[in-house]
């Protein structure tokens, strides 16, 4: 089960629930590469502690990010081992809507 | 019994090489003092610093690498014990509260003559255009112990509330807050130290 789950990555997930406010913003939406961590990590690592891994289960905001939630975890992108959080291009990669 | 041989040889040229490099490395480093004699009194005392017994005064110790250096008033070499002022969680220098713990106390200016201008408390809030970030409460008070008007008015800010279209990526990308911060003050990432104020209730 286990081998059959690592063989087939996800592929990128695109947060654009919060449209307005991201236009307000002036980003696009982030867009997670979730095979990349794959790379890097192992499931549990993120599951289910910083992330439900259900889609669309997290609620995630830049304030959460900014404060040890989530993309901002304080082992993550709040910390020297991932870029910082306010590079914000490196995640709202997407065109603006 | 050839290839014996000939891997012996490699093996000569590889040490060789090796011990080459290791007295071609000691001239250099034997060298070196020989080539700055200014810099040699200062590198002996920062040898001898790796022990701990040398008792030196808490605000004055320039061999201490912790230390920040900077040019007295007169221009010689004085150093601030990095042990002493406030740091912030990325251990960088915490000049706002150094100076309200009175750790150090800045002059106006460095032309003694200059008339001290008063500080100016006037918080600004920056309203976050996303919707669910903090607005940033900008603080005229600390900035103006170190920084006169023109420092920042008008070429970094429109000194009108609202007129400056600031957004993070402008500010990452240097302009607005990232002239200073991120170089000379604290970095971006320290996201919550202007992120402050939670938007109202009713917005979210």
């Amino acid at each position: 089960m286990l081998s059959i789950a690592h063989s087939a990555k996800l592929g990128d997930i695109v947060f654009d629930d919060k449209a307005a406010s991201l236009k307000k913003a002036g980003v696009g939406p982030a867009v997670f590469p979730h095979g990349k961590h794959e790379d890097i990590y192992k499931c549990d690592d993120c599951h289910p502690k910083i992330f439900k891994d259900k889609r669309g289960a997290n609620d995630v905001t830049m304030q959460k990010n900014m404060s040890g939630e989530f993309c901002g975890n304080i082992e993550c992108h709040n910390s020297p081992k991932a870029f910082p959080l306010y590079q914000c291009k490196k995640c709202h990669t997407e065109k603006k809507k | 019994m050839k290839s014996l041989y000939s891997i012996k040889f490699i093996f000569r040229i590889i040490s060789l090489i090796i011990f080459t490099t290791f007295v071609y490395a000691g001239i250099i480093s034997a060298a070196e003092p020989v080539k700055t004699p200014a810099g040699t009194q200062k590198t002996a005392p920062a040898a001898k610093e790796t022990q701990p017994k040398e008792k030196v005064s808490p605000l004055l110790d320039p061999n201490d690498p912790k230390s920040i250096l900077y040019l007295d008033t007169k221009g010689k070499l004085a150093a601030l014990a990095g042990a002493v002022l406030p740091k912030d969680r990325y251990g960088l220098v915490d000049w706002a509260k150094a100076v309200k713990d009175k750790v150090i106390s800045p002059r106006p200016s460095l032309d003694p003559k200059e008339e001290e201008m008063p500080a100016m408390d006037m918080n600004v809030v920056i309203e976050a255009k996303s919707d669910f970030v903090n607005d940033v409460v900008y603080p005229h008070y600390m900035h103006t112990w170190w920084l006169k008007c023109e420092v920042c008015h008008p070429a970094i800010f429109v000194p009108a509330k609202g007129q400056n279209n600031m957004t993070m990526s402008a500010i990452v990308e240097g302009k607005f807050c990232g002239r200073c911060h991120g170089k000379v003050a604290f970095p971006l990432a320290d996201c919550n130290r202007c992120h402050t104020q939670p938007k109202k209730a009713a917005k979210k």
